[in-house]
């Protein structure tokens, strides 16, 4: 791969960070973190490469050329593609600047009031092999077991893939689903939003040049709850989910009504999105059948899915269905301690 | 504008300058010369190019040299030990894990960081530990095999 020319940036904190990066965005910067993104987005297009179907992507059958910028929002000039198949060349920007020195920035800290905040430059397999992850924020445990492959997980970074904000970022998903904060920096202070709200369509998100994705903060669970993520995929790695769906539950007690739900969808719009019906359909109601049943069908309601070539629309909002119902049953069991 | 970097290959320090869009991968093949490592689909879809990096099997056409700076970094040729072939290797010969031998060096080292993680891997672990290293050869079966026999396991 031969990557266009540009400079990298190291900063060593993440306030020196901040302001490389106020300095830099007239002249046009990427925030670098893994790299496995970034570095294939910046490689020239030596052979023509096909994109994936989704709202904006030159291979949308709305049309061959699109207009607005999509992938990057550095670069101003409209990425034309040709014949509408084709990767279009991305404009380099002059500077990345690179995270690796950041170590304040990777790694997980469990708080005292039982919440964790997770480092943006922690890698995808530290999160993996996280216990505490495991037991207290399932689905985000087990949206990073279906990220990508090993190889992929070694260098990607969770901040990484929720920032760069793709429909169906195995990590996002159960983000939104678990109700994490995301915390902003930049010169000029901090500011949060929460998860459902970050992403605005692929690859976009609410965040301002000049800004960095430093710490994702998942609140602590309730007592007798339990989370739960599923990929639906052609293969076991290296994959796009067809859907992805990530479920929170929580009970007021063991066998009692629900005290607090809140679901994800992925790859059924163009941003994970959060399944705001469910909540009303189910909350304090006693989780049977058809309470669950019932949920899963309010679930369709909040995807917007497209045709594509890994499966069609239609066939994705009966999987929302399908996953949505199935993993309300598998947090169930783990709120009242079944696993 | 070059940097300058350090780097660990192999146990032996370089001191480099390179160019910040360097790959890692581009280092080692170009300027130290050590073509063990391939170059593959360049994209990280087919862990061909896999080297360890403090440790850690990272594919080295998505990694910049100047993001390993400092870092230690093992290579496939890193594994003979005094010009033989070590257990691993011999077992990748041995099970006809070898065939177009485009995948090996990735295969070896991925798997020999595996091994190192976990010395006794089952069957599934080792498939899940090797799914980001494509073969378009073996159908993966003898590879699974080579490292089974290489880790002691219950091979056959």
């Amino acid at each position: 791969m031969i990557l266009p020319r540009f400079d990298v940036l190291t900063p060593a904190t993440v306030t020196e960070a901040c302001a490389l990066l106020a300095a830099h965005t007239a002249a046009g910067v990427r925030i670098l973190a893994g790299g496995t993104d970034l570095l294939v987005e910046l490689r020239r297009p030596i052979i023509p490469q096909h994109v994936p179907r989704c709202d904006g992507c030159p291979t949308h059958p709305e049309g061959a050329v699109f207009s607005t910028i999509d992938c990057t929002m550095w670069n101003s000039e409209p990425l034309m593609a040709a014949g509408g198949s084709v990767r279009a060349a991305v404009k380099p920007p002059a500077f990345l600047l690179s995270l690796h020195k950041l170590r304040d920035l990777r790694g997980l800290q469990k708080r005292t009031d039982g919440s964790l905040r997770v480092g943006a430059c922690t890698t995808i397999t530290d999160i993996e092999r996280s216990r505490d992850i495991r037991e207290g924020w399932t689905a985000l445990a087990e949206g990073a077991d279906n990220l990508g492959s090993p190889l992929v997980r070694n260098r990607g970074t969770v901040g990484g893939n929720i920032a760069n904000a793709r429909p169906a970022a195995d990590t996002a998903v159960p983000t939104i689903a678990l109700r994490a904060t995301l915390v902003l920096r930049s010169t000029s202070g901090i500011r949060t939003i929460a998860a459902a709200d970050f992403p605005t369509g692929p690859g976009k998100t609410i965040i301002n040049p000049g800004e960095i994705l430093t710490y994702i903060e998942y609140p602590a669970p309730a007592k007798y709850s339990g989370s739960a993520y599923h990929k639906l995929a052609n293969r076991k790695a290296l994959e796009i989910s067809t859907v992805g769906v990530a479920v929170y539950l929580a009970l007021e007690t063991p066998g009692g009504p629900v005290a607090d739900v809140s679901v994800a969808l992925g790859a059924v719009g163009p941003k994970p999105l959060a399944a705001a019906s469910v909540g009303p359909v189910l909350l304090g109601r006693i989780p049977d059948e058809t309470a669950i049943n019932d949920a899963a069908r309010a679930a369709m309601e909040d995807a917007r899915p497209i045709d594509d070539h890994r499966g069609s629309a239609w066939y994705r909002l009966q999987m929302v269905e399908v996953l949505t119902r199935r993993l309300l049953k598998t947090a169930l069991a783990r709120a009242e301690g079944k696993k | 504008m070059k940097k300058l970097i350090t780097l660990t290959v192999n146990g032996v320090l370089h001191e480099l300058a390179v160019e910040p869009r360097r790959t890692l991968l581009q280092v080692i093949r170009e300027d130290l010369g050590l073509t063990g490592t391939e170059k593959g689909c360049g994209i990280g879809d087919c862990g061909t190019c896999t080297v360890l990096v403090d440790g850690v099997a990272t594919f080295s056409c998505l990694t910049l040299a100047v993001q390993v700076e400092g870092c230690a970094v093992e290579t496939v040729e890193s594994l003979a030990e005094n010009g033989k072939l070590n257990a691993l290797q011999q077992a990748f010969v041995d099970h006809g894990a070898v065939q177009c031998g485009y995948c090996s060096p990735g295969m070896l080292m991925t798997s020999t960081e595996l091994l190192r993680r976990n010395p006794h891997p089952t069957e599934q672990e080792i498939r899940r530990a090797i799914s980001g290293n494509l073969c378009r050869c073996t159908g993966y079966q003898k590879i699974v095999e080579a490292i089974q026999a290489a880790a002691g396991g219950q091979h056959e």
